[in-house]
Formats: C-alpha cells, sequence, structure tokens
C-alpha cells in the first residue's frame, strides 16, 4: 500500500470522523492507522485549523466543524487542482 | 486617376497600420488591466483552497501570480510616465524615481518566475526549506544589476540566462519525473509565460526593442495569462 500523502492523512482522519458523528480520540487514533506521535500532529493541526472541536459531556468527543465537512467537501477540486498544475 | 486613387488607397492603409503598431497610453492600460486582472483573480480565486488545504505547491503557486501582478503594475507606471512625457528612457529621465521604481519592478517580476518555478520543484528542493531565499537573494542581485549597469547587453545577457535557467530547470525536472501522464498542455503554456515575461522584461529595459512587434508581443503575453486563467478557473469552479 502506498504511503499516504499530508492532504489524503486529513480526509481519512476527517471522514472518520464524519462517518461517526462524534468519535473519541482513542478509537480515531485507532482507525487513522497513524502512530500515536503522528496522530498528535495531526490532530493538533486540525484543531488550530478548526476543522474539527472537541466537545466534553461524560468523555472527550470530537466532532467535525463546517470547515472540516468543507475540506471533506472540496478535497477532489483541491487534488485536481495539483495534479493540473503539476504543484 | 486610378493610379492617384490606388496611391491615396495604399497612403491610407499604410498610416492606419502604423497608427495601430504605434501602441499609446490606452493599448498600455488595457493590456495591464488584462493581465493585473488575470493574475489577481487567480491569486484570490485559489484563496479557499489554499486555506483548506495548507499545501505549499499552491501557496507558490499563489504568491507567482500576486507578483506578477504587483510586476506588471510597475511595469505600466513605467511605459505610462514614458509615453506621456515621450521620453525613451525612465532612469535618465527621473533619477532616484526612476531606479527605485526599476529596482521594484525588476525584483517583483524575478520573483514571479522563481516562484513559479518553486511551485513545480518544491517537492524536489524541499530538504532544503530556504531555497526560495536564495531566490529572494537573486532578485535583489538581478534589481540592483539592471539599476547599476545600464547597458543594453548586460540587460540581454541577465535576461536570458536566466530564462535559460528557468526553462533548463523546469524540463530537466519534468523529464526526470516518474509521473505517468505529464500535462502537455501546461508545459507548454509555462515556456511561453517564462520567455513572454523576458520579452516583457526587455521592452521595458532596452527602449523601442520590440516596436515592431510589439503589438503581437502584448496579445500573446495576455493570451498566456488568459489561459492561465481559464485553466485556474476550470480547476476550481465558479462558487
Amino acid at each position: 500500500m502506498a504511503k499516504r500523502n499530508r492532504l489524503e492523512i486529513i480526509r481519512d482522519i476527517l471522514f472518520i470522523i464524519r462517518e461517526n458523528h462524534s468519535i473519541k480520540p482513542t478509537p480515531l487514533l485507532r482507525k487513522s492507522n497513524l502512530s500515536s506521535f503522528r496522530f498528535k500532529k495531526y490532530y493538533l493541526e486540525l484543531l488550530n485549523k478548526e476543522f474539527i472541536k472537541e466537545t466534553y459531556r461524560k468523555n472527550k468527543q470530537i466532532s467535525l466543524t463546517e470547515k472540516g465537512s468543507k475540506y471533506l467537501e472540496k478535497y477532489s477540486t483541491i487534488i485536481n487542482f495539483i495534479d493540473e498544475f503539476e504543484l | 486617376m486610378e493610379l492617384i486613387t490606388g496611391r491615396i488607397i495604399g497612403q491610407g492603409l499604410g498610416q492606419g497600420l502604423g497608427r495601430l503598431m504605434e501602441l499609446g497610453i490606452e493599448t498600455e492600460i488595457i493590456y495591464s488591466f488584462v493581465i493585473i486582472v488575470c493574475s489577481l483573480m487567480i491569486y484570490f480565486g485559489t484563496k479557499e483552497l489554499y486555506g483548506l488545504s495548507s499545501h505549499k505547491g499552491i501557496k507558490y503557486f499563489r504568491q507567482s501570480f500576486l507578483f506578477f501582478a504587483l510586476a506588471y503594475f510597475f511595469r505600466s507606471f513605467i511605459k505610462i510616465i514614458l509615453l506621456y512625457f515621450g521620453r525613451n528612457e525612465l532612469i535618465n529621465f527621473l533619477p532616484i524615481f526612476g531606479s527605485i521604481t526599476l529596482f521594484i519592478f525588476m525584483y517583483f517580476s524575478s520573483m514571479a518566475i522563481f516562484y513559479l518555478l518553486y511551485s513545480v520543484m518544491w517537492k524536489k528542493w524541499d530538504t532544503n526549506s530556504k531555497k526560495i531565499y536564495l531566490f529572494h537573494l537573486l532578485a535583489l542581485v538581478i534589481a540592483i544589476l539592471s539599476i547599476l549597469f545600464r547597458n543594453p547587453f548586460i540587460y540581454f545577457s541577465i535576461n536570458f540566462l536566466l530564462l535559460f535557467f528557468v526553462i533548463f530547470t523546469f524540463h530537466i525536472s519534468r523529464n526526470q519525473s516518474k509521473e505517468k501522464k505529464r500535462k502537455q498542455g501546461l508545459h507548454i503554456i509555462y515556456t511561453l509565460l517564462f520567455l513572454f515575461w523576458v520579452l516583457n522584461i526587455m521592452d521595458i529595459l532596452i527602449p523601442k526593442f520590440f516596436k515592431t512587434f510589439q503589438l503581437f508581443i502584448y496579445l500573446t503575453s495576455s493570451g498566456i495569462f488568459l489561459a492561465m486563467l481559464y485553466k485556474v478557473l476550470k480547476k476550481v469552479g465558479t462558487n
């Protein structure tokens, strides 16, 4: 299996969250197929960019923001653009 | 009678063609407007894609067109002043103001091309991400040399060495690329963009160098930028 690039990893993480509506950090780490070090790096990036948000009920839950949904919606446009201009 | 009529028609056509080839302030304004608007539309049209992806390639691509817009703004500024006062060289006419304007124009136009090259090459060069600072330094050196040595031969040498470097690097990189499908159309557009960028610079640095072909250069340059804008808008979408 080819190594995923940064944009693919972000898409996969956001996709998992969307599929589950909201998810706890540990199952998300497991399902994202990343080392905990890399997962933490991406997780913080997604929080900083406001693609995901943390909510607290009994436990910490992660859910998608509007910006995160927009990323998933625009993902194929971004990839096509990068491919078209060989960026 | 027929001979006289023929001569009058011939003179009329000649004058008309001559007037068409003599480009005035209006043509400069329209030309600059087309290039600046195309560049800014590319810059702002890709804002959302960069905002979402933070992709370095998109970043350098956008910056390239921002620098194109700035460079063409200063280019049109120089051209309009020269046309308005009927002068050939800005530095001889307004030494300090002319030097500063020419310096800014040369720096922005060099950086526009370097950013475009970097947008395609960054993945190969990113082992040393400070390379972009090297390009800023090189653009500064080019701008300083353009002001210090006011010699057409020096201008010609610097710009064609640069053109050779940019096209050579671009083509070598593409030939080494393992990508299965390479975009032939993009390849041609980038090569023409690099070539006409140098012709536009030469047009400013060496007065009346391309007088006969100026309209052709303007139309082709506008066509290249419009083609780039079309490709960008087609990919980005209109929403």
